[in-house]
């Protein structure tokens, strides 16, 4: 099947409207977090979970929990640009075009372990989905889903990222390396950190050209040419686990990244220069990292031991906003 | 007016149709039953209640409550649920029948993250969705139409039977974790409408009973486990497949967790209860293939492991068990290495006594974040941290229980050579032995083995390298600081001191050639028996001069277990039952 074929001018309306960034700088984002666990005790009938799904809709300030409220071990949630919600769990792919009130499992049993499910921004149709067991990908909205690692040497997948200009092209993080498809995960090539694990990869809203990928423990990488190279961009002793990246909406370079064990770290020269961005933070393992597209001086950490912490001046002092005994383990905003 | 006798009847009329010889497993699952209904609530001691019509009030309310509860929403739950309302519907007020119709339509049910989960998981919503036919996704809480729960649940239990029947069960010869495999597959057979799956369902329960029968020694599940916990590994007896030994096999001769001794590790576990109360039966002669000990036996095995998700180039590597079994002892091992994540108990000697910690091994206790990543999708710098909080022990250096990447191990028939390879800087530069400290005779030699007695086993273990012995409560801990370092061990039936005493003069003379080791851990042994075996770490196995290749280890292989895949047969006193899973049935001759 030929799935680039509903990239005509009509499904690249969201492309042009939506000029860099899935969200227009200023207007309110909705954003996503997902706790994968509570320390906190079982849930009570009443109230709020612990873990699962939550969104805000006031730049972070307050949450509330979104769709199933029993612990399905929730990795990441993400809306397409047709609003449509998708949720990355333990159960599978889940899917809601009602803004969560109801949910649909959109894969069988062959799927589990969803760490992370991401919609084209510029063909709503097409979804991809990284998995403990492979990439898999849907080209109908998830009504039915593909696994697609041809080229792949090994199946584990933390992050794919699909080019908002080119839904052909798609980078994929695995555990051994940087992988590149430019069929839309028809077929792959390894096109970087060969042997290395790489945890994230995110496009850059200002230069599409460049995608940012974080290693396990060997920094941070950069493309300059759509995902065919790679150049380190920290460095070479820096072995901190890198599982997010956040970029600045509109200022070209400034890089802030978020690390196990080294905090918040931010680059304003691409990762010439890094600085650490941890005052008030108490807990330095951070595994997600946004910059609110509508306001870029908002950024939200999500940490391993101690929940959200949000600040209001791009990282210098930090203060915890949200369940403060919890382990985030996705942030997203549209 | 309660009439116990008359619902406990009807509840369990297939037992009424039963030959005489069946009479005492009935009367085990009534004392089970009565048992369970004293226990705390909780869903199998609810259907414990509900059986033997005691306080029904109260069950039916406790019920209610659980099916209210939010909490109860893991894998654990669904099936069981399921198992409950199913058997004892006709006994629920009109409410209760909403209320379970409302979990399956409301609840997010989680589907869990590993095998036994799976098959409770879909075990339930094959049957939930077989009872509410016909119904669209917004009847449904994952928002799948009747049809679609019921296929992918369809299509999961046929993915996971067809692959523990060709290639392997993961999470293998656990003592904890077989019941969960056991008894989702009794309700199925219980309730699925189709025959064909009703028919597989009854070819699994055969399957795993069996497969659990053959290393069943008295109630001890002899061999290597994949999942075991540190308090069942040194006290065999309070592992759960005890209550299934008892309840289908009739042994240990008594219900032994009632003694404080064998109290199980998790008391409130009774999974149990489905099997009880299921209309299937286990065949007769599988009963006699888990009792009859008169001759001694190997059996050996083709296992799988639990799916390998990152640094492994394959996603179920084989497993390889060896199991020696007597009227005395069972020794019993896996071929070593990373076969199954944290809960690894590679080999043991467990012998029969009415005392507690009737067993010998080693352990390297190792752990890493390496080896947790193989297995769960989170980051690798919080597993080992997470691993801890869930289970207790995984980093500690004293565990009972570890996988280790250097650890390997060849056995023959009563003797097993262990050897221990261990890296510079890995998580811990030492083994660990388990000796009971209620053995009749630990008697250190000067010739450098170890001889153990414990009623009518002699256990002879020769440490390569030097040791250390650590007094701890209930045990003797062996603790051999050393990287490259192994033991030998011999074990045979003794009656009487006197045999003893020449087992010891025997073993005393054997020469254990280590030449080498220092490089390269190696040794070369001869048995009592004059076998010679020859083992150097990463190297082939060789018995009497000839390659010993564990991977053409079959499905099974032992004279009351044979297997290919797709084909198993179980023989016993002429009489052969073959579960064929290609065609899907079952064959007696």
């Amino acid at each position: 099947m030929n799935i680039l074929r509903p990239v005509c001018a009509f499904a690249l309306l969201p492309v042009l409207l939506h000029v860099s960034h899935g969200v227009s700088p200023a207007q309110p984002e909705n954003l996503y977090l997902t706790i994968l666990t509570s320390f906190r005790a079982a849930q009570k009938p009443t109230g709020d979970p612990a873990s699962g799904l939550f969104t805000s809709s006031d730049g972070g300030l307050t949450w509330e929990h979104l769709g199933w409220r029993e612990t399905i071990r929730t990795f990441y949630a993400e809306a397409g640009s047709d609003g449509t919600l998708w949720n990355a769990c333990g159960n599978g792919v889940l899917r809601s075009t009602d803004n969560g009130a109801h949910w649909k499992v959109t894969t069988g049993w062959e799927v589990t372990e969803v760490l992370k499910v991401k919609p084209s921004p510029s063909l709503p149709s097409l979804v991809f989905a990284s998995t403990a067991y492979g990439v898999f990908r849907s080209t109908d909205r998830g009504e039915s889903w593909e696994l697609k690692r041809a080229g792949m040497r090994r199946p584990f997948s933390g992050d794919v990222c699909i080019d908002r200009t080119d839904a052909r092209r798609v980078i994929a993080a695995t555990e051994e390396g940087v992988y590149l498809s430019e069929n839309s995960g028809e077929s792959w090539r390894q096109t970087g950190l060969p042997g290395r694990g790489v945890r994230v990869v995110v496009q850059d809203p200002v230069d599409a050209s460049r995608f940012w990928i974080g290693t396990e423990e060997d920094g941070v990488f950069c493309t300059t040419d759509g995902g065919r190279g790679w150049s380190r961009r920290t460095p070479a002793a820096f072995h901190a686990a890198v599982y997010a990246i956040a970029l600045h909406p509109r200022r070209r370079n400034w890089i802030s990244i978020g690390t196990y064990g080294d905090g918040v770290l931010l680059s304003t020269d691409a990762g010439g220069h890094w600085e650490e961005r941890n005052g008030g933070l108490s807990d330095l393992h951070v595994h997600a990292l946004i910059v609110l597209p509508s306001n870029p001086d908002v950024l939200l950490a999500g940490t391993l031991n101690r929940g959200l912490f949000r600040s209001t001046d791009a990282g210098v002092r930090w203060q915890s906003c949200f369940q403060d005994s919890s382990q985030v383990w996705g942030l997203s905003a549209r | 007016m309660k009439r116990p006798a008359l619902v406990f009847a009807l509840l369990l009329l297939p037992a009424l149709c039963l030959s005489s010889d069946d009479s005492a497993f009935v009367a085990r699952q009534r004392r089970l039953l009565e048992v369970l209904s004293r226990e705390p609530l909780s869903l199998p001691a609810i259907a414990g209640r509900l059986a033997v019509d005691s306080d029904r009030a109260a069950a039916i309310a406790a019920f209610d409550s659980m099916g209210r509860d939010r909490n109860l929403s893991g894998p654990f739950h669904g099936y069981a649920l399921m198992a409950v309302y199913l058997r004892f519907r006709s006994l629920f007020p009109d409410s209760i029948h909403r209320l379970v119709r409302d979990v399956f339509r409301f609840r997010g049910l989680y589907r869990g993250d590993t095998e036994n989960h799976w098959v409770m998981y879909y075990t339930g919503m094959y049957l939930a969705a077989q009872t509410w036919p016909n119904e669209p996704g917004t009847a449904w809480f994952n928002g799948k139409s009747s049809e679609e729960n019921f296929r992918e649940a369809e299509g999961w239990l046929n993915h996971w039977i067809t692959l523990t029947s060709t290639t392997g069960q993961g999470e293998f010869d656990s003592p904890t974790y077989m019941p969960v495999f056991l008894a989702p597959m009794c309700v199925l057979y219980d309730f699925a409408a189709d025959s064909v799956m009703k028919t597989r369902a009854r070819m699994m329960c055969d399957l795993v009973l069996a497969d659990f029968a053959v290393e069943d020694l008295q109630g001890n599940y002899g061999g290597g486990h994949s999942r075991d916990y540190p308090a069942d590994i040194i006290n065999p007896l309070i592992a759960q497949t005890t209550r299934v030994a008892w309840l289908y096999f009739g042994q240990p001769g008594r219900m032994i967790w009632d003694d404080p001794q064998f109290q199980p590790r998790v008391r409130a576990s009774w999974e149990i209860v489905f099997p009880a109360l299921s209309g299937y039966r286990v065949p007769a002669m599988i009963a006699q293939m888990a009792t009859d000990r008169s001759v001694p036996y190997v059996q050996r095995k083709r296992k799988r492991v639990r799916n390998i998700i990152r640094f492994g180039e394959e996603l179920n590597p084989p497993v390889y068990t060896y199991t020696y079994m007597t009227s005395d002892f069972v020794l019993g091992s896996l071929q070593g290495g990373i076969l199954q994540p944290f809960q690894q108990h590679t080999w043991d000697v467990t012998f029969v006594s009415k005392r507690p910690y009737n067993t010998i091994f080693t352990v390297h206790p190792s752990y890493s974040k390496r080896e947790l990543g193989m297995f769960f999708p989170e980051e690798l710098n919080v597993m080992v941290q997470g691993v801890d909080l869930a289970k207790g022990t995984y980093s500690s250096p004293d565990k009972w229980n570890s996988s280790s990447p250097y650890e390997q191990t060849f056995q023959y028939k009563n003797a097993i050579i262990v050897l221990y390879n261990i890296a510079p800087g890995a998580h811990y530069p030492h083994i660990d032995g388990f000796f009971p400290g209620n053995l009749d005779d630990r008697t250190v030699d000067s010739a450098g083995w170890i001889f153990c007695r414990s009623g009518e086993t002699a256990v002879a273990f020769y440490p390569v390298r030097p040791y250390a012995w650590i007094r701890e409560g209930e045990n003797w801990r062996f603790r051999s600081p050393h990287l490259k370092t192994g033991v030998v061990v011999e074990v045979a039936s003794v009656r009487g001191n006197g045999e003893y005493e020449e087992f010891m003069r025997r073993m005393r003379v054997r020469a254990v050639d280590t030449s080498g080791f220092s490089l390269n851990p190696g040794v070369t042994y001869t048995t009592l028996a004059g076998d010679v075996m020859k083992f150097r770490y990463d190297g082939p196995r060789i018995l009497n001069g000839k390659v010993v290749d564990i991977a053409k280890t079959p499905l099974y292989d032992g004279p009351m277990m044979t297997g290919e895949p797709g084909i198993i047969t179980l023989h016993y006193g002429g009489h052969t039952r073959t579960l064929d899973f290609r065609e899907v049935r079952i064959i007696e001759r």
